[in-house]
């Protein structure tokens, strides 16, 4: 068919075209590409405290390199993150599996996976910091019926990583898992029943076929948590800001309070500039990881 | 065969039991928050932690007569709904044209959007708002939040859009139809369900968004999620009446999330994977 047969020319087309996505398109630039820009050139600047600005090339930059809370707030948010990530996936590849082989999946059990990840973090945050204080929380007064010592948990500077991890698992690892079921119900079922004929165990079956097959649905999954663990913030301000001391002071964290509490918007805009360099290259590895595991 | 049917039914009942403890560690946080809410509040704090109590409303009238509460609800409804409303609005037609056109940069520009920390964007539009005078706005807030909510639906209904057969718009536009009525006739209607998963993330996504209203509101124009973290911070915390407050906050998210449950999941994924 010609164009001709059309009542509508191409050229006119991409004239509606253009119309449908402009608005889009100039909220983008105007509240995303502009500040972005802006960020860097802010960058660029060092604010005295009366907010007055000038240019001071990479200095903010020159500063981070020499700044310890700068890699204690690295070291922190990959702490977490590795953390975090192992747990939820491993949980989430657990449920999965049960999830998989229930058969059959009511609403209601649904509505109970996804409630932990579509309830605030901020909800989460307060509700696991009533649960977990260290002196009238349940969470202790379990811990000692079973005859285990207390834990300051959130308090503590050498739990307060793996507590904060806790929490983001409890609120994640659902939606891992069904993510990962996803992935379950599109394998072709086939392949176990080969590998059942076979004679191969569950455990090997498991091993050899569905993990190997689930590969890409589960870097995936990674990818979908690494945005969200390494620019954490939500639950660990509401929790303790940072605290106790500098123990869960996220790059995030670090870089919020240092341009919305001492107001040095030129070295925040440094951080979180790098920070977003970290996100992007962790997800363009783990995209490529993707390319190679897929089949 | 009597033995492997013995052990399948073995495996099933051990299946079931690990399912059932899950369900019990997934549920209990929450489920321990809705009851320290209805505590009478010398029992929300005691210790040992008690499970028996006569249920009592006294922690929500506290919170109701300390606190504005009705204003923050308010509040926070308006700047969600503008929010996802915004969100539609300028992400419909794009998701359209972007799912027409097969031209995907505007798509992964959004993916981009969502993927860089929330700080990134707050700090220059903290520099741009103040000085403008907009911070404490509503439309400075409804506008941050749309960056929430812009890139949600846009990933939601372009699989939506690519799904429904071209042959039927060729056919419109032999017709005589302009693209933009074949989006509003012809493509809404045939993603209605779509439309609803986006509307209703959007709402989720916004309502419980933190950061952005933590430095763009002021006292008057406070969403409940930000002003939730102020309750903790005023010294003699009322951990009944926080309950009770984290109790409703958490609500609406919950009940819209269990109404689209069947479909949430792969909207949540940002078309990563289908299904």
């Amino acid at each position: 068919m010609t164009y001709a047969a059309y009542a509508v020319t191409p050229d006119r087309q991409r004239a509606e075209l253009a119309t449908l996505s402009a608005p889009a398109v100039l909220f983008t630039l105007a509240m995303i590409a502009f500040p972005v820009v802006y960020t860097v050139w802010l960058g660029f600047h060092t604010f005295s405290s009366t907010g007055r600005q000038s240019f001071s090339g990479v200095g903010n930059y020159s500063r981070l390199v020499a700044d310890h809370e700068f890699w204690h707030g690295l070291w922190v948010t990959l702490a977490l993150y590795v953390l975090s990530l192992a747990l939820q996936l491993v949980l989430g590849i657990w449920l999965a599996l049960l999830l998989f082989h229930a058969k059959r999946l009511p609403g209601i059990v649904r509505s109970l996976f996804i409630s932990p990840f579509m309830m605030p973090p901020v909800v989460a945050g307060l509700m696991w910091l009533v649960i977990l204080d260290p002196s009238i929380g349940a969470a202790n007064y379990l811990l000692t019926r079973v005859g285990l010592p207390p834990s300051d948990w959130l308090a503590s500077p050498l739990w307060v990583i793996p507590t904060i991890a806790m929490i983001d698992t409890w609120q994640w690892a659902p939606y891992v898992a069904l993510i990962v079921l996803g992935g379950l119900q599109s394998l072709p079922p086939s392949v176990y029943e080969a590998a059942q004929i076979d004679g191969a165990s569950p455990l090997t079956t498991f091993r050899r076929i569905t993990l190997p097959l689930l590969l890409p649905t589960i870097v995936t999954a990674t990818i979908l948590r690494s945005v969200d663990l390494l620019r954490f913030f939500d639950i660990i301000y509401i929790t303790t800001q940072g605290g106790p001391g500098n123990a869960s002071n996220t790059l995030n964290i670090y870089g919020f309070r240092v341009g919305f509490e001492f107001f040095n918007i030129g070295y925040a805009s440094a951080l979180m500039l790098t920070l977003t360099a970290i996100v992007f290259g962790v997800v363009l590895a783990f995209n490529r990881l993707r390319g190679a595991v897929a089949w | 065969m009597n033995s492997t049917l013995l052990s399948e039914t073995l495996i099933r009942r051990l299946n079931t039991a690990q399912l059932v403890l899950a369900g019990i560690l997934i549920m209990s946080p929450t489920a321990w928050m809705v009851l320290s809410s209805f505590k009478p509040s010398f029992e929300v704090t005691a210790y040992p932690p008690t499970l028996v109590f006569s249920p009592t409303l006294e922690n929500y009238v506290e919170l109701m007569q300390t606190t504005p509460f009705f204003s923050y609800a308010v509040n926070s409804l308006v700047v969600t709904l503008g929010s996802a409303g915004l969100g539609l609005l300028f992400g419909i037609p794009a998701a359209f044209a972007v799912s027409w056109t097969r031209i995907s940069w505007p798509a992964v520009l959004a993916l981009a959007a969502r993927m860089a920390p929330g700080t990134l964007f707050l700090l220059p539009w903290y520099v741009m708002f103040r000085q403008v005078g907009m911070i404490g706005s509503y439309t400075a807030l409804i506008l941050s939040h749309a960056v929430i909510t812009l890139p949600i639906v846009i990933w939601v209904l372009l699989p939506s859009f690519d799904n429904i057969p071209r042959s039927i718009f060729e056919a419109a536009q032999v017709d005589g139809c302009s693209i933009t009525r074949v989006l509003w006739k012809i493509a809404l209607p045939l993603v209605g369900s779509g439309i609803a998963v986006a509307a209703i993330l959007s709402f989720v996504f916004s309502w419980n968004y933190f950061l952005f209203a933590l430095v763009l509101s002021n006292g008057d124009s406070k969403t409940l999620i930000a002003a939730a973290f102020n309750f903790v911070g005023e010294g003699s915390t009322q951990w009944g009446a926080l309950m009770a407050a984290a109790t409703l906050i958490a609500l609406p998210p919950l009940v819209l999330a269990a109404i689209v449950q069947r479909w949430l999941v792969s909207g949540l994924t940002l078309g990563a994977v289908k299904g």
